[in-house]
């Protein structure tokens, strides 16, 4: 009889199925390998491994043969591979070069500090070529490479902090407009065009913010430096504000008709029914917006790199210039030496701003995830 | 005031005047919509207006080898090459894996299972990563790992520094999020009743999956694949690091080599021209290319997927 | 029609003796639960061959589950859970080494709302041939002609066979979807109230073209429509909230019911 085949007489739907699977897995793969080889880079820094001091204690080149092969690879910074890939004259010239270096290396006291401690990333240090009043300093470049974080930190929250209070009001009122208030042939309309916005490559937005916005924006307010946070930040806003607009108005157009109908049957206006019934119910929906509209702003390169003068000057006036945690990345890492410390910096600081979007991400998806939930039924 | 009275006036349905509230709030609601929509136009506008001028045939179709900061030598060819070039070798890569994520999460995925739930997440996280993470991701995983890995210590590197297949690979990583999205959403809007019929023919699930599935969602996966195309043919923080290039004076021979990306340009003119207002012109047209293509390819996703949506509502 | 002599199920036909024809379908203790739901209790009852046999019963009283249990469509949902034993021909149908697949070639199934595929006439007749092996052009338009012509279909279509199912009327799409599913040579044709989303001069066609397909298969039809069943079954069921209350001769349930219940449901004295 036809039918007694079994599942066995199938391998190649059972293998397809299999290999479909494994491809599907592919995303999370990838958000493990982002991490990991993010992080992989910045690993050296972390275990405190990397040294940036312009100054080191320096052995005599004579003196080689009395150190052990372990302690010479340690004081020379190089890896086990390297190490075993030089002879001995490379050895011996290389720590020539070092004591050459030390020479010629600064005399004065923070010249021997290894800047890239945690406590030289976050904490003020009076260095002893600043002024007393810049005790956070992001500078890379120069006899003692200052890496505070703190202004980078301060930057990248100003611009966003700008980009969300000029976007989220507007995008959330659209947001109910368009959703509740629009005729259904208006919606068809403004629902793409204002997505068409998130076609608008963010280095157009910079380009824009940069040639025409900061100019108007000066005039118009008056202020001192022409590219600032201020600048940066409503540029930012109009990337941020497709993300915000288009998840708050699924949210709301996903609240059930028949609590608006409910309303209006007991005589509500439509903005009524919007406010009081079709809002709450739909906030968390909406406050994700909000989360995921931040994680935008803050991930956000070519806008900020572009508009916001790019000074990492420690100052909490938007209308100074600033310079953003991806704003750094984006304009150091080209000139940072492979594997060195300012480039592993630059790796650690992408891997903290990986992990903030990451837990961002994850609350906004929790959130999300509820809301459906509650408005089918389900959640307690 | 007789009984009649009271109830006719229980029964006017007249207005009661004008209702401000209701006013104010359509009002304001409706100005932020329109404001949204000016900014967009007035962008639209200005890179029109101002880069119209230099716009032409032999802007877009000439190289950049005379000299690209001078407004008549100067063409955009090679950077139009390199940006459809990686953008191109990203789209044969992540259209394939997006649409397989898509198709198991949709017809094999058990909805409450954890695996299910973990992809999901991951690909939100995946869609909410910032860009310049990605140009990082690139240069550590694809560059330093691989491409190292490739190149097993040789003195001259041929897969270790940055090229068109590094920048390809970092944009489809990052493009997978809106490949899956679309191709998800046009295959829940295809009636549960087309693959009832198919299996109760007597069809497996991969034939109808291939046969009858596939094809009603191909504009869902038409218009996932132009939104990537669109969204990776203007980003430029991701290549930053792995594939783009200042000037180069050829073309690009082959996937090893580094290219020159419109919206790259747009940033070196924008930020490192020698003569800012001597090259103005150039920018705005430069700007113009690069917004004619990734805005022509939303419009074109937009569309198609308004009409996906609109099936969808009138099948349910 | 070469291709398809070997997927000819032979049972052991004896000729009816009686009006039940052979048993061809039976089920038996027949529980189904959707989770911790329960759907189904205890059916038992068996269908004879060359019949058509009709599920009457209230929205929601399982009839249409019960009807999806024979060619296993219950399997697509996840939350499913069946006991007791359905016989197809004398084989369990849940037995491990039952292929669904082969199941399903043997046994058709028509559906409520119709759902040709977004596809020619032709093709959608085809799909199913194509699916089991059969390539050659003129065995194909042999077979889809025939199948067209058992669905009453074939007059209407014959000039635009490359046209789109899509542009059919409704009526015309639920007999597309009878010649889709005939073109296969079911040995049962399952129907999920075939009628319920069409005018009365379309169901009328329907109704007519089932009592044509009789003399060929087994049919077994849901219907809400109990002036439906008393004109085309032979034998109906009545089912009332997951149970069958119970299964006669078509004439005695609705003429002579055994049950309360049933009469007041036929009655139209029932909620």
């Amino acid at each position: 009889m036809g039918i007694h085949r079994g599942h066995q007489a199938r391998p190649l739907e059972w293998l397809a199925e299999k290999f479909i699977f494994l491809v599907s897995l592919t995303a999370i793969l990838m958000v493990f390998l982002i991490f990991v080889f993010v992080a992989r880079e910045a690993l050296p820094l972390v275990l405190g491994q990397m040294n940036s001091a312009a100054a080191r204690p320096v052995i005599a080149a004579k003196e080689m043969d009395k150190l052990k092969p372990e302690e010479l690879r340690t004081y020379l910074g190089l890896t086990a591979t390297e190490f075993k890939q030089l002879d001995k004259e490379a050895l011996q010239a290389l720590m020539e070069v070092r004591e050459e270096e030390a020479k010629e290396a600064p005399k004065d006291k923070d010249a021997t500090l290894n800047t890239t401690e945690w406590r030289y990333l976050f904490q003020p240090h009076q260095w002893s070529d600043s002024r007393p009043e810049d005790r956070y300093v992001w500078q890379p470049i120069g006899r003692i490479h200052k890496y505070n974080l703190v202004p980078l930190i301060i930057g990248s929250l100003k611009t966003t902090a700008v980009a969300l209070l000029f976007s989220v009001p507007l995008a959330l009122a659209a947001a109910l407009y368009v959703s509740q208030l629009a005729s259904p042939t208006m919606k068809e309309w403004l629902k793409p065009a204002i997505e068409l916005l998130s076609g608008v490559p963010s280095v157009v937005l910079g380009f824009f913010a940069l040639m025409v916005l900061a100019s108007f924006l000066q005039g118009a307010f008056g202020y001192q430096s022409r590219l600032n946070a201020f600048v940066a930040g409503i540029a930012l806003g109009l990337a941020v504000i497709p993300v915000v607009f288009s998840i708050a108005e699924d949210a709301l157009t996903s609240v059930p008709r028949a609590y608006t109908q409910a309303a209006l049957a007991l005589g509500a206006s439509k903005w009524q029914a919007a406010w009081q019934i079709v809002l709450p119910a739909a906030a968390p929906g909406v406050f994700a917006a909000v989360v995921l509209g931040f994680g935008r702003a803050i991930g956000e390169t070519m806008v900020v790199l572009m508009a916001s003068g790019n000074a990492s000057i420690m100052s909490f006036s938007l209308f100074d210039s600033t310079r953003s945690i991806t704003a750094t990345i984006a304009a150091e890492l080209a000139e940072a030496v492979f594997g060195g410390h300012h480039y592993r910096i630059l790796f650690l600081i992408g891997a903290m701003l990986f992990v903030v979007t990451f837990l961002t991400n994850l609350a906004g998806d929790l959130i999300m995830h509820r809301l459906k939930g509650r408005l089918e039924g389900k959640a307690k | 005031m007789t009984a009649t009275d009271a109830k006719a006036n229980r029964l006017d349905f007249r207005s009661r005047g004008f209702d401000f509230a209701s006013f104010a709030f359509t009002g304001i609601t409706g100005l932020a919509t329109l404001f949204i929509l000016a900014i967009l136009a007035i962008i639209i506008a200005n890179i029109v207006w101002h880069g119209w001028g230099t716009f032409s045939w032999r802007f877009l179709t000439g190289s950049a080898d005379q000299d690209m900061f001078d407004v008549n030598k100067a063409g955009v060819l090679p950077m139009v090459i390199g940006t459809a070039l990686r953008v191109l070798v990203m789209t044969i890569v992540v259209v394939p894996v997006g649409v397989i994520t898509a198709v198991y999460l949709t017809e094999y995925a058990h909805s409450t299972a954890l695996t299910t739930r973990v992809i999901r997440g991951a690909v939100n996280n995946l869609a909410g990563v910032p860009s310049i993470v990605f140009g990082l991701f690139g240069l550590g995983f694809f560059i330093s790992f691989i491409g190292r890995g490739l190149d097993g210590g040789a003195a001259e590197p041929l897969w270790g520094k940055p090229a068109i297949v590094w920048a390809s690979l970092t944009l489809s990583v990052m493009t997978l999020p809106l490949v899956i999205v679309a191709t998800e959403e046009s295959l829940r809007a295809i009636t549960p009743g087309l693959r009832e019929a198919s299996l109760a023919l007597g069809a497996t699930k991969l034939e109808t999956i291939i046969k009858i599935v596939l094809p009603e969602a191909l504009p869902g996966i038409l218009t996932g694949g132009i939104l990537a195309v669109g969204r990776a043919g203007g980003e430029v923080a991701p290549i930053l690091f792995t594939g783009a290039a200042y000037y180069m004076r050829d073309l690009p021979h082959s996937l090893t080599d580094q290219f020159m990306d419109l919206g790259y340009h747009v940033f070196i003119l924008s930020t490192q021209s020698p003569d800012i207002e001597k090259t103005r012109p150039i920018l705005f047209a430069t700007v113009l290319a690069l917004l004619l293509l990734t805005l022509s390819l939303n419009l074109v996703a937009v569309i198609v997927r308004a009409r996906v949506r609109k099936r969808m509502r009138a099948s349910h | 029609m070469a291709a398809f002599s070997s997927s000819q199920v032979t049972l052991n036909q004896s000729k009816p003796a009686d009006g039940a024809g052979a048993p061809l379908i039976t089920s038996e203790r027949v529980n189904l639960f959707y989770g911790p739901a329960q759907a189904l209790k205890d059916i038992t009852l068996t269908i004879g061959e060359r019949r058509v046999t009709a599920f009457i019963g209230p929205s929601g009283c399982g009839k249409s589950t019960f009807l999806r249990c024979f060619n296993r469509m219950n399997d697509l949902i996840d939350s499913v859970r069946i006991t007791g034993s359905i016989k197809v021909g004398g084989q369990d149908i849940h037995s491990p080494d039952v292929d669904v697949i082969e199941l399903r070639k043997r046994i058709g199934m028509v559906f409520q709302k119709s759902n040709p595929f977004p596809k020619s006439i032709y093709d959608n007749v085809a799909y199913g041939l194509k699916l089991h092996g059969m390539k050659a052009k003129s065995d194909l338009d042999t077979a889809v002609e025939q199948s067209l012509r058992g669905a009453a279909l074939w007059d209407e279509v014959k000039d635009r066979l490359h046209s789109s199912a899509l542009g059919l009327s409704g009526g015309q799409q639920q007999r597309l979807c009878i010649a889709r599913a005939i073109a296969i040579k079911p040995e049962i044709l399952l129907m999920d109230e075939p009628a319920s989303a069409l005018d009365p001069i379309a169901t009328a066609k329907i109704e007519e073209l089932i009592l044509a397909l009789k003399r060929e298969f087994t049919i077994v039809i849901v219907t809400h429509n109990m002036q439906q069943a008393a004109r085309i079954s032979d034998h109906t069921a009545f089912f009332y909230l997951g149970e069958l209350v119970e299964f006669d001769a078509t004439a005695k349930i609705f003429t002579n019911p055994a049950k309360r219940q049933t009469e007041d449901y036929v009655t139209g004295r029932f909620g």
